[in-house]
């Protein structure tokens, strides 16, 4: 009569070696899981935007009148550039953005500068002081920033003739890479 | 039923009961939604903070959307898709509850009941190997090899 109750406790009884198995499972289960993120790098942020449309705007011009709308450059090669004039990246990195729009600007690029997180008054001071003749626009609660899912200034992203996302630059940005990404966006036919 | 296991199961009633009601949507007013749906989304700018919690410009600028969302009368989950068509799930504090993000919300409970399933096995046999006595056939081939020992040792 005992029997059949020694099988029935024996079914959960787990042995020492499925045991030992269990957990050097578990162990390279954690291992494999920590070498994949240990391989990431930490600045190769994943983002949600590249390889979609871009959010639309239409923002007020930093100067003059007039509003500058996403939807009205259609067609044509867009390097949008978040800046803040408070942020030292951005005046680092300016340079590199007014060499490329004097070597672009008579083609089908067209470069866009967005001011947030700063006032109207800096950021005027900032493109007078730094030059800078591409049409810069006000985002004044941060929500075309939002949309471009941006983390912090300065953030610039490359937006093919379909107004599609093709590209996104976290940090300053030096020529070359602006250049790469212009000419990749250029050569892809639409 | 011993004591001991009453207690644990009333232990595991209570415990589900608790889940079951937090996770039971209450009617909440533009005010509370707008501070649930903060309290979930990721600071962009800062080291694990939420939207709520944090003072940066950034956050503020995310509450200020939801604020205006809410008031426009778009749901809960369409304020939430808004915010991760831009910067995925990454915006996100609790992982997500599809795809992938599923596992790191399951693969704690499978442990918990692997091991509590493991444990009550244990404990199942041992106090079925101390409920039953011996079969007579086992003690009388125990003692018989008992005796044979003995006479051998003489």
């Amino acid at each position: 009569m005992t029997t059949p109750n020694v099988a029935a406790s024996r079914r959960f009884t787990l042995t020492g070696r499925t045991a030992n198995l269990l957990v050097i499972a578990v162990l390279v289960g954690l291992i494999v899981v920590l070498a994949l993120g240990f391989r990431r790098d930490p600045r190769d942020i994943r983002t949600a935007v590249v390889g979609k449309e871009a959010p639309a705007f239409r923002l007020e011009r930093l100067e003059g009148t007039g509003t500058v709308a996403l939807e009205e450059l259609r067609g044509k090669v867009v390097v949008v550039n978040f800046f803040a004039s408070w942020c030292v990246p951005c005046r680092e990195e300016h340079p590199a953005l007014v060499r490329a729009w004097e070597r672009y600007r008579t083609s089908d690029v067209v470069l866009v500068g967005i001011l947030f997180q700063d006032s109207v008054e800096s950021g005027r001071d900032f493109v007078r002081r730094l030059g800078g003749t591409w049409p810069t626009v006000v985002d004044d609660r941060g929500r075309t920033a939002l949309g471009f899912g941006v983390f912090g200034p300065p953030e610039t992203f490359f937006i093919g003739r379909d107004g599609v996302i093709e590209g996104r630059h976290i940090g300053p940005i030096d020529e070359d890479t602006l250049v790469r990404g212009i000419e990749t966006l250029r050569r892809k036919p639409s | 039923m011993t004591p001991a296991r009453i207690a644990i199961l009333i232990a595991f009633a209570g415990v589900l009961v608790a889940v079951a009601a937090a996770a039971r949507p209450a009617p909440a007013g533009p005010e509370e939604r707008v501070e649930r749906i903060v309290a979930e989304l990721r600071c962009p700018v800062c080291q694990g903070l939420s939207v709520a919690d944090s003072p940066s410009v950034s956050a503020r600028e995310m509450r200020d959307l939801v604020v205006q969302r809410v008031a426009e009368g778009r749901t809960d989950e369409a304020i939430r898709e808004e915010f991760r068509r831009s910067y995925g799930d990454w915006v996100f504090l609790a992982p997500p509850t599809q795809g992938a993000g599923t596992l790191m919300w399951l693969l704690p409970i499978a442990l918990v009941a692997a091991g509590a399933g493991l444990a009550w096995g244990r404990a199942r046999s041992r106090a079925e190997a101390a409920e039953h006595d011996p079969a007579p056939a086992d003690v009388q081939a125990l003692r018989a090899r008992v005796a044979r020992e003995e006479a051998a040792d003489l």
